[in-house]
């Protein structure tokens, strides 16, 4: 990533969209419009002052939304460019309100608010498409529950759960006690206040709140406008406490994450949604519950699925350490149905095929391993580029030509193919770059014009 | 050389075509390169860090 940040060679246009591209092989005229960041990328440290202040809280979607971010951001901590941006949907300044405290913190002087996008006309000789693809929304299959129960998650989110840079810092709550917690956070912020306002209703009149609100209940105090305030104030507080106490008391019993399921093949596989294989969601549902067991030892993992897909140098040697040292058990099946179970524990409906028996087992957290969809926009760029795209939305391709599009001089590789793992993407990458540069040399030099 | 997308593929070719001597323009839709790969903590089957 950084090498990129610093070749030469490379011009790096992030927050950019392409446009429009005219022209064949060796003479492409292709419009790439620069979005507005609004902060200067030339004067912009990355230090991140402008982020500390902003009072505007946003979900952040690089953590799938399990954390928040400012509404001045970088997309992560190690991102290149440095260069941070702002989100107009959600910056207080682009809803017309009265703020600018990001052009106040920044020494640098990079915020402008009047920053426009610009358009950048470029001559290429040949293209790579690689866009990659979008997680599949599980809420799309209504028995999974997915939006419904808060501890089914996809893997993606649980992922971001393992990483120490992550929203949980490597620990694995449970979304649900998360959101329990923050609840706690927000009441005691509110019980501050609220007890705040008392406590000087209490020095004024020189006796506690939970006494005089006794004798103002029963009638026997004068009624009167600042007593009547008092005893209003007193009344909303109350059920503040009432609620804190009942939810710190349930916090005490949680616990991380200890029994987890994974389930396979949720919308790959399935003639409803995508009917081929994702590739690398069994390996990455392994490695997930491998790690989860690095991080707590008391791990255990179920792994449901069809069958299990480790087909990859050293992947079945990895999927057996697993089940040897990871606590890892392989249960083929295809899962009926998650209901809710006691204490937010999901509960997993599904038949086991080898004693033919249907079983219910509740365990603390669900993990979803989501299909590999075609990337956001892809039908856009399809028809931007002029190249056709298969029956399930990928760049459409021929086996003896696996990364030469419909069209002349573009190509394509990684998950823009079709679904498929790292090396893999690495490795088609690197022939997408040869085939890129075979297109150019063949092309006669009286039409070639690049820069 | 023009380069769609900045994740894994996009970087592995933008640097190889870079290498080669062309001049490449990579265009990321988000305001940083890196895509999916970044997201995720560790890589199997040898669980090296992915970034």
């Amino acid at each position: 990533m950084l090498d990129v940040g610093r070749h030469p060679n490379i011009n790096l246009m992030a927050y950019s969209e392409v446009e429009n591209v005219e022209g064949t092989v060796g003479c492409f005229k292709v419009r790439v419009r620069k979005k507005a960041r609004y902060v200067d990328e030339a004067k912009c440290t990355g230090c991140g002052a402008c982020t500390e202040k902003c009072p505007t809280n946003v979900p952040d979607l690089y953590n799938e939304g399990h954390s928040e971010r400012k509404a001045v951001y970088s997309w992560f901590a190690q991102g290149i460019p440095s260069t941070h941006a702002i989100d107009t949907d959600h910056c207080r300044v682009f809803q017309g309100k009265k703020c600018g405290i990001c052009q106040k913190q920044c020494e640098a002087d990079a915020i402008d608010f009047e920053q426009q996008d610009t358009i950048v006309e470029l001559d290429i000789g040949a293209v790579v498409v690689a866009n990659g693809y979008t997680v599949f929304d599980p809420g799309k299959i209504h028995e999974y529950r997915y939006n419904a129960l808060p501890n089914v998650v996809t893997a993606m989110e649980f992922e971001r759960f393992l990483s120490a840079s992550g929203p949980t810092h490597g620990h694995i709550d449970r979304p649900s006690d998360t959101a329990v917690r923050r609840r706690i956070a927000e009441l005691e912020k509110q019980e501050a206040r609220a007890v705040k306002g008392l406590a000087r209703l209490e020095d004024k009149h020189g006796e506690k709140s939970e006494e005089f609100y006794k004798k103002y209940s029963s009638g026997r105090l004068e009624d009167s406008d600042g007593l009547k305030q008092w005893a209003e104030k007193y009344e909303s507080y109350l059920p503040i406490k009432e609620e804190l106490t009942t939810l710190k008391r349930k916090a005490e019993n949680f616990t991380t994450a200890k029994k987890l399921a994974f389930i396979q093949c949720v919308g790959s596989r399935d003639l409803r949604f995508y009917p081929f294989c994702s590739g690398f969601c069994c390996m990455h549902s392994i490695k997930e519950a491998v790690i989860a067991h690095e991080h707590d030892n008391a791990t255990t993992s179920v792994i449901f699925g069809m069958d299990i897909r480790a087909v990859g140098k050293g992947f079945d040697e990895y999927k057996v350490r697993g089940s040897n040292n990871s606590n890892i058990t392989y249960r083929r099946s295809r899962v009926a149905e998650i209901v809710k179970g006691s204490n937010d524990n999901p509960t997993v409906v599904y038949e086991d095929t080898r004693t033919q028996q249907v079983v219910r087992e509740e365990f603390d957290m669900v993990i979803l391993a989501t299909a590999s969809a075609p990337a956001d926009g892809v039908a856009e760029l399809g028809e931007l580029l002029g190249i056709e795209r298969n029956r399930f939305g990928f760049f459409k391709t021929t086996p003896t030509n696996p990364l030469d599009t419909t069209k002349e001089g573009i190509f394509v590789c990684g998950c823009s193919h079709s679904p498929m793992d790292i090396p893999e993407s690495v490795a088609q990458a690197s022939s997408a770059a040869s085939r890129a540069v075979q297109a150019v040399l063949l092309t006669p030099e009286k039409l070639l014009k690049v820069s | 050389m023009l380069v769609i997308g900045g994740g894994i593929a996009g970087i592995q070719s933008s640097l190889d075509l870079a290498e080669m001597g062309f001049k490449v323009h990579l265009v990321e839709r988000l305001p940083s390169i890196g895509g999916k790969m970044t997201q995720l903590d560790k890589t199997f089957p040898t669980n090296d860090c992915a970034i």
